[in-house]
């Protein structure tokens, strides 16, 4: 059943960006009016998906690299529903819906080739809980970051090109992008920051290799954040660089 | 009972015509009472703009009706008859009429939204005036919802079509809201004037104008309520403004890489947009590759507005498919079958006497 959910899910996320692009190759400005409602649709289906993979395990369902991958992409997508509007980012699902569908494709052959089932904890820590929700939250924030960043860089291209294409009339102006990106990258370090002071309450202590990835995405987003406030790094340079430290965050995951 | 439209347009009759048959806002009800007192007229609403003078009503004889209202309009001014064309629908070809009127489609200026208001501003008159009732009421809410449908589901207003309109497009697309933007033209032409104009009307803050005459920088900046700087002291002003639109006589660049460089080190990361309408440019190319600077010259604000036309062009047949199955779907049945007393006569053909053409589905 919780393969079945998060297939839906998936097929509602592939059908928000089909309807997405449709209605952006008919030169509509603004995004399907069913874009939303299909990412709420495709977002119960997450929620459903973690809930049963939460009561198989008695914890937080991130036992295994499906798991974490699909919630990573509950964080994008609830973090898309949260402040996609609020940041005026009307097209952001154009562009994060792909990836959600990506993330979650890995993760159905995952758990379909070799579901590894129920991990039961020993002992249930919540502190463990905390700094891995959070984490995976700030993951999320940190991938809109880097999605916000791809569409100032497809923005900027269209003006600097001065052939404006079909997108350049639905895409949000280069400056609200950049605004955008910045508050995201703030969100994530905060969250990311939150997880990391609970992993010193936990009872096990992480392995090294944890410890290093962990620090090593956090200084990076840390550091960026910082020169960006001291020298206002200009925004081309922000969005490689927000594009450059999600994939070193993924590839971290992904070496977890 | 039909519904009909009779009228003149951009399209059919010069302006000298046209603004002969033009009927002002004050007295329109004067004259909605005089159409409406016409025999066989029953609801009537006068849609009267630079473009167009049109009359909208309601008659069980519509054909009757329009010789009626042609020679009433003959009449009243002074135009000979058969001296203007007018075009005559009924029943669904006026309800269409009427939807890309409200579209935007039989504008001047294709897609644009001053027409939306202009019929909202008519019908209101004739509401006021006591001369539009149900059918009419329908007929014109619809239009409304059709006007605001095509708009929001078609690209018929996406892309400029003028260099000013490009220029305020592209100034959106860089700053978002241009209520904060700061703009100084350099070289006190008429383009640079009716650009700024399209900029401050989109809410720009200021303007700083800059001129070899300093008079005529005087001048220009009192006009469009800005300030004006001395030529000399033109560069001083850099770091302050997001727009500069420069069209000086100079016969070589005024502006450099070099300088715009040294601004943007100074900006923090805020965009700057270059606008350069002389001919010879007055903006070194290279600027254009400085991170954060955007800029353009007349021939690519000139390329987006023409692409712009044709894009909108493309996109009538669109509005059209979303008309027509707007009227598939809500028909205009529904306003024949408001309660008159004297049934339908939607669809049926109407002999006109005078021989002229009256359109029917």
């Amino acid at each position: 059943m919780d393969l079945l959910h998060l297939i839906l899910a998936t097929l509602a996320f592939l059908g928000g960006f089909v309807l997405a692009a449709v209605s952006w190759r008919r030169g509509s400005e603004r995004p399907h009016g069913l874009s939303i409602p299909i990412a709420v649709v495709g977002l119960v289906f997450q929620t459903l998906f973690l809930h049963e993979r939460g009561q198989l395990h008695g914890r937080c369902p991130i036992t295994n690299g499906a798991e974490v991958l699909v919630f990573v992409s509950w964080s994008l997508v609830i973090l898309y529903l949260a402040l996609g509007r609020a940041f005026r980012l009307s097209l952001l699902g154009l562009f994060s819906m792909p990836m959600v569908f990506l993330l979650q494709l890995v993760a159905i052959v995952y758990l379909a080739v070799a579901d590894p089932g129920a991990r039961p904890p020993t002992r249930l820590d919540p502190w463990l809980e905390l700094h891995a929700a959070m984490s995976l939250l700030a993951y999320g924030a940190f991938g809109l970051a880097g999605i916000a960043g791809v569409m100032y860089l497809v923005q900027n291209r269209q003006l600097k090109s001065h052939r404006p294409g079909r997108l350049f009339y639905s895409l949000p102006p280069i400056r609200h992008l950049a605004t955008a990106l910045v508050r995201l990258l703030v969100i994530g370090a905060a969250l990311l920051s939150i997880g990391i002071v609970a992993a010193f309450f936990m009872d096990v202590r992480p392995s090294p290799l944890h410890l290093l990835a962990s620090g090593a995405v956090w200084l990076a987003y840390a550091l960026l954040l910082a020169v960006h406030a001291w020298r206002r790094l200009p925004p081309k340079r922000l969005s490689l660089s927000a594009i450059g430290a999600f994939a070193f965050a993924l590839a971290t995951l992904a070496a977890l | 009972m039909s519904i009909f439209c009779l009228g003149v347009n951009h399209k059919t009759a010069p302006v000298e015509l046209r603004e002969r048959l033009a009927i002002s806002e004050h007295s329109v009800p004067a004259h909605l009472g005089e159409i409406c007192g016409l025999e066989g007229v029953e609801e009537a609403v006068v849609l009267s703009t630079c473009n167009r003078v049109e009359i909208y009503g309601g008659s069980g004889d519509p054909a009757s009706a329009l010789d009626r209202l042609v020679a009433y309009l003959e009449s009243h001014f002074a135009v000979a008859s058969g001296e203007v064309e007018f075009y005559r629908h009924a029943d669904v070809a006026a309800a269409q009429h009427l939807f890309e009127v409200a579209s935007g489609l039989d504008s001047m200026v294709l897609g644009e939204t001053e027409i939306f208001g202009q019929v909202k501003k008519a019908y209101a008159l004739a509401q006021s005036s006591g001369t539009a009732s149900r059918r009419m009421h329908k007929l014109f809410q619809q239009s409304f919802s059709v006007g605001k449908l095509v708009r929001s589901s078609t690209s018929i207003q996406q892309g400029a079509t003028s260099v000013g309109s490009a220029a305020v497009d592209l100034s959106e697309k860089i700053f978002g809201n241009l209520r904060g933007c700061r703009v100084m033209i350099v070289g006190a032409g008429e383009m640079s004037r009716t650009t700024a104009q399209s900029l401050l009307s989109r809410g720009a803050r200021s303007i700083i104008v800059s001129n070899r005459s300093f008079d005529k920088a005087q001048e220009l900046a009192a006009e469009l309520n800005g300030e004006a700087v001395r030529f000399d002291d033109w560069e001083t002003k850099l770091d302050e403004v997001d727009i500069i639109i420069s069209s000086t006589a100079a016969p070589h660049a005024v502006l450099h890489a070099e300088t715009i460089r040294r601004v943007m080190e100074r900006r923090r990361g805020h965009s700057l947009f270059l606008i350069d309408i002389a001919v010879p440019r007055d903006i070194e190319e290279e600027v254009n590759g400085i991170d954060n600077v955007y800029l353009y010259n007349i021939d690519q604000l000139q390329q987006i507005a023409n692409e712009g036309r044709v894009r909108r062009e493309r996109q009538i047949a669109v509005c059209r498919e979303v008309i027509a199955a707007f009227l598939r779907e809500k028909g205009i049945e529904a306003l024949a079958a408001l309660p008159d007393g004297r049934g339908s006569e939607s669809g049926r053909s109407h002999p006109d006497p005078s021989g002229r053409p009256l359109t029917h589905p």
